[in-house]
């Protein structure tokens, strides 16, 4: 059995951040939440050191670091801050930098698609709600009073043991790595392909690979096993054509394949549970309007009268 | 320069000491949300920790859609963030309408509505 990190000194790192953790949390009296994120930043920092060496060659770069850093300390400063306002805030600063890890992974529609939908739309809304159920900073003693459940965490000490016992389970497996992990065929990234015969096509012709008034022969005529496509033409046609090396699905593309093509009804039913969310959103928030008792008798009587309103 | 940071280009695979340090994070941010969730006692920041616990969990899907060069993971983080969006619109529809009644945030408040 090969660890990654030896164990020791991963629970002892994430014990450690556990206890930065715990004192970042906010409570009454000495409060030593910079010594605590400090803490924690160490501790974190030490248990990615450690990964990062075991990983040599293989380490990620340079701006995984800097994201995972800011995505952590972003969520840190979220979960303590008394203000929930700056939590949002800086909640949107963790997924600015979880959509720049999603970039790392080449994953950059999710990473748009991130950005537009959380902290465009989603995130809005969250601080729209803030400062609609939030008493406005006029009396101040009266603030402090009604801002008093932000200042105190409750139980900090349970609630970081059962999160950092969760955190050591977690790394436990990524410690001692996972040696059955399969070792995929970059291959399949290229599968879809096969399904886009017009892509191919263009691309081909811009290369200058086959000719102006040859066209690729529909999705059958697509070979991804041997990367070649049988072309027709007035003049005859080819078989065997080889694709450029380069030429690759992009993301958008893939994404869009395998969401439409592999789960259509997935997506219908997405749809049904934002459709369900906004008729429930509108009928929990809606505020009943009161009318008088006197005007209501006055519509009954225009109305038994034969009159409009 | 791709080469000094020392991560593959997009279709060649992705060393699996690579993945684990993304999945580290995504742990990391999921047991921040755990504990944010646990400790804060004001409603709307409450939700806001189970969003991270969502990002965590999409971090997680991407990085293994990476792993693997296997498109369904970024897939799904598309129902992950339909979820997301719908659960926060419940959420914040609840929290107007108990604000309300009693002008106040604090989820303790809301013992009340134990069954």
């Amino acid at each position: 059995m090969d660890y990654l990190v030896n164990p020791v000194i991963l629970y002892s790192l994430v014990a450690l951040s556990g206890v930065g953790v715990w004192l970042t949390l906010p409570r009454k009296g000495f409060n030593p939440q910079i010594l605590g994120g400090l803490i924690a930043g160490i501790a974190v920092g030490g248990i990615m050191l450690a990964l990062g060496l075991a990983a040599g060659d293989h380490a990620p770069n340079l701006f995984f670091y800097v994201f995972a850093a800011v995505a952590l300390g972003a969520g840190l400063r979220m979960i303590t801050h008394p203000r929930p306002v700056y939590a949002a805030l800086f909640f949107i600063l963790t997924i600015l930098a979880s959509a720049g890890m999603y970039l790392l992974l080449s994953a950059e529609f999710m990473a748009f698609a991130l950005i537009i939908v959380y902290a465009g739309a989603i995130l809005i809304t969250y601080l729209f709600v803030i400062m609609l159920a939030t008493q406005g900073q006029t009396e101040d003693e009266e603030q402090a009073q009604a801002e008093e459940y932000d200042k105190v965490a409750r139980e900090p000490g349970s609630a970081v043991l059962i999160g950092f016992v969760l955190l050591a389970m977690f790394s436990t497996m990524l410690g001692r790595g996972m040696e059955s992990l399969p070792t995929p065929d970059p291959a399949r990234v290229d599968a879809v392909l096969g399904m886009m015969p017009l892509k191919i096509e263009r691309d081909m012709k811009r290369d200058g690979l086959i000719e102006a008034d040859e066209k690729v022969a529909g999705a059958a005529g697509v070979h991804m096993e041997t990367r070649t496509v049988d072309v027709t033409s007035p003049r005859g046609g080819r078989e065997g054509v080889a694709m450029p090396a380069d030429l690759h699905a992009s993301n958008v593309q893939s994404v869009g394949f395998v969401l439409l093509g592999q789960h259509p009804g997935a997506i219908e039913i997405a749809g049904v549970i934002l459709l369900m969310a906004m008729l429930g959103a509108v009928v929990l928030a809606r505020k009943k309007v009161e009318i008088e008792d006197q005007a209501k008798l006055d519509a009954a009587r225009l109305m038994r009268e034969g009159g409009s309103l | 320069m791709m080469q000094t940071l020392a991560q593959a280009a997009y279709p060649q695979a992705m060393h699996d000491v690579t993945l684990y340090h993304y999945l580290f994070v995504s742990a990391g941010m999921f047991v921040l949300g755990l504990i944010g969730f646990l400790t804060r006692r004001n409603m709307i920041v409450m939700f806001l920790c189970t969003e991270m616990m969502f990002q965590a969990s999409g971090l997680a899907l991407i990085a293994f859609s990476r792993f693997y060069l296997h498109h369904t993971g970024q897939a799904f983080v598309i129902f992950v963030l339909t979820v997301a969006a719908a659960e926060a619109a419940m959420a914040l529809a609840l929290v107007v309408l108990l604000y309300r009644k009693h002008s106040s945030l604090d989820g303790l408040l809301f013992a009340e509505l134990r069954g």
